[in-house]
């Protein structure tokens, strides 16, 4: 019954946001959203991510970051021009997401006997690690300049009666929703219900039978594996793997933002939240900024730049949340209905 | 049920001792609990057993002394295989370790130097440029790198698996399942859901069918729902399957620890003070289902203060002071012993 209902407000979500587009085509060009939209919808692909390690199995986790780059470079690594390979985009993410899901599992290795707070430090100095391998690495990743050009799928390059950002817009729909509804039937299925168990009780869940090793293994290499998708897809839609410190920790910490704003454990809060978060940043205050340089002309006060005021709103919106509403806006089962 | 074998008891301690720094918390302890028995351990607060219960269950491992389940030591015994999986990981790492020293070198030799622009690649050059680079490579950061990565990862792996060769999750598998003194359900789930985790070590079960909700899995899942139910019926919860296992009354959460032992089809169960807290009507309740339990064929031992409730279902008692065994018997003898109406009975003569 309370499942019915998070099912119900799942597909709600992924509703709206199926018509966003359509809606979009009828507003005036200052407001319409969608060619803005697929980076919001990639950073709620690291949302889920991140959910599987810190949401469901409750392993406080900093460094998706690192995962995000890890995919971004292996996509632009596999697919870019300036190297032989060249495979299909689809192979690519996938492979993408296979590199990401073995070092995330290397990476839970040294940490299967750690938890909160020693966890967050290995996975924040993790983070930390990834960037400086990656703008070291210069023979491979090219240092900071990044590797580009890089393509996007067929799918989205050949002519049709959508634009390009429509096309954009709904592959990552699709496989958001994918990933979310497959998410959805993990957590019904004993694997999931083990992660849960773990987050509850590692204890009682150990003697349950559940492997605790082992089980936060699987959950680091799954998150990982969907934060490096995400990453293939973004460095995919930007056309270039950007450079090693656009994977910094204020990325991780914005995931993190994310699930907590929209409710940690939950699949739709870890949307929601990313539409909200990186939603005001990329999309509110882009559109603020445009209108601002319109209406005044020639000041210099920072505060008239709205995108300096981004972490002052991330900011705020956590201590609102903590304090109002500290399961989140759409909070799991658990906490919801008692 | 299960076929016992008249030979081997089903758990056996043999002077088993847990030190924790210069602590003695359990000082050569020898017991058995024979098949179809409801066994006791009682004792003082600290006599040590719930120290005994956590080294049967994995959680301490024994400073010296075995634990045999049907005379087979508890910890899983060294194979080959495991051997052979160490070395398989301490390779895969070497090897991993080695490219990655050397990555920046082979890829310049390999990809950077051969391929032109938009030129059509040639493999087989690349392989070869990438087999004589490592070769011209110093041996101390090929064959040195591979060689201490592969020590290093098979060494930590062995080690690994020799801490976890008794551990709760292994105990279960061992049909041996156990409730805890301070009740650890999972305050998330429903009584249901926390009834399914208890058959984790049972059903085995996939991701793969589980993503693809085959008609397999389906099934399986069906088969456990129905599982679960009954023994939420069997100890007398079938009414609150979906409420959240933290919402519910205390009482009924001992028993809906029970239930989730219950769901391992365990050969043993271990009760750790399953009537604290309970009032007179809960508790004649609990002994009767106590005797439910091992009339279904799941051997009970138990640690218990309520000396009425002990005296009455128990068929062996084992008597605990400051780690050490100072009775053992039925409760009749052990009633009777001196050293244990000292002890114990003597403390709480005007009962509680």
């Amino acid at each position: 019954m309370k499942r019915a209902q998070i099912d119900m407000q799942l597909a709600a979500l992924l509703g709206i946001l199926a018509v966003v587009p359509i809606v979009d085509s009828v507003l005036p060009t200052a407001l319409q959203v969608t060619p803005l939209m697929p980076p919001v919808l990639i950073f709620a692909l690291v949302g889920l991510g991140l959910s599987v390690a810190t949401g469901f199995t409750g392993l406080l986790h900093l460094g998706v970051a690192a995962f995000v780059a890890i995919g971004a470079y292996t996509f632009a690594i596999v697919t870019c021009s300036i190297y032989p390979f060249q495979i299909p985009w689809l192979c690519a993410v996938l492979l993408a997401g296979l590199v990401g899901m073995a070092t995330g599992a290397l990476l839970a290795l040294p940490t299967m006997r750690l938890r909160g707070d020693y966890l967050a430090i290995v996975t924040l100095g993790f983070g930390e690690i990834v960037q400086d391998v990656l703008r070291n690495l210069d023979a491979i990743t090219k240092g900071t300049q990044g590797i580009n050009p890089l393509g996007g799928p067929t799918i989205v390059s050949f002519q049709a009666p959508l634009s390009t950002a429509t096309r954009w817009y709904y592959l990552v729909l699709f496989i958001l929703a994918l990933v979310a509804f497959l998410m959805q039937r993990l957590l019904q299925s004993p694997t999931g219900r083990s992660w849960l168990a773990l987050r509850d009780d590692e204890l009682a869940a150990s003697c349950m039978g559940v492997n605790p090793a082992r089980t936060k293994l699987a959950t680091f290499a799954v998150s990982a594996g969907l934060c490096a998708v995400a990453g293939a897809l973004l460095a995919s839609f930007l056309g270039s793997s950007g450079e090693p410190s656009n994977y910094d920790f204020q990325v991780s910490i914005m995931a993190l933002s994310m699930v907590i704003v929209g409710g940690l454990g939950s699949i739709p809060g870890a949307i929601l939240g990313a539409i909200i978060m990186v939603g005001i940043n990329s999309i509110v205050l882009a559109k603020l900024a445009d209108w601002l340089s319109n209406v005044s002309t020639g000041s210099s006060n920072v505060l008239l730049s709205p995108s300096n005021w981004k972490y002052m709103i991330f900011g705020l919106a956590l201590v609102l949340m903590m304090r109002f509403k500290s399961e989140g806006l759409m909070p799991p089962r658990q906490s919801g209905g008692k | 049920m299960t076929v016992t074998s008249n030979a081997a008891p089903l758990l056996a301690l043999r002077n088993v001792t847990v030190q924790f720094g210069g602590l003695t918390a359990a000082h050569d302890v020898t017991l058995d609990v024979t098949d179809g028995q409801i066994a006791a351990v009682i004792g003082p607060n600290g006599a040590g057993k719930t120290t005994v219960f956590n080294c049967v269950t994995g959680i301490y491992a024994p400073s010296s002394g075995t634990i045999e389940v049907r005379g087979r030591d508890i910890r899983e015994p060294l194979t080959w295989l495991v051997l052979g999986k160490s070395l398989g990981i301490g390779c895969i790492f070497g090897l991993a370790l080695m490219l990655g020293v050397n990555a920046q070198i082979l890829w310049d030799a390999s990809i950077n130097q051969l391929y032109v622009y938009e030129q059509q690649f040639d493999w087989a050059a690349a392989g070869a440029a990438f087999v004589s680079t490592l070769r011209s490579q110093d041996s101390s950061l090929t064959w040195g790198i591979f060689i201490f990565g592969s020590l290093l990862a098979a060494a930590g792996s062995f080690t690994m698996w020799q801490r976890t060769r008794h551990t709760p999750y292994t105990a279960v598998h061992r049909k041996i399942a156990r409730t805890f003194q301070n009740i650890r359900l999972f305050r998330s789930m429903s009584a249901l859901e926390n009834v399914l985790m208890g058959m984790q070590s049972v059903h085995r079960s996939h991701v793969v069918p589980a993503l693809l909700r085959t008609k397999h899995f389906a099934q399986q899942e069906r088969i456990r729902r129905e599982e679960a139910r009954e023994l939420l019926d069997f100890v007398g919860l079938s009414d609150v399957e979906h409420t959240l296992a933290s919402a519910l009354p205390y009482g009924s959460q001992r028993r809906l620890e029970i239930a989730r032992a219950l769901a391992s089809k365990p050969n043993l169960i271990l009760l750790d003070e399953p009537a604290a807290g309970m009032n007179p009507s809960e508790m004649a309740a609990l002994t009767a289902l106590i005797a439910k339990i091992r009339d279904r064929g799941t051997t009970v031992l138990l640690i218990e203060h309520h000396m009425k409730l002990v005296m009455g279902i128990s068929d062996h008692i084992t008597v605990l002071e400051y780690g050490e065994k100072i009775a053992e018997g039925p409760p009749d003898a052990v009633k009777q012993d001196p050293k244990v109406i000292a002890a114990y009975l003597g403390d709480t003569h005007n009962d509680h």
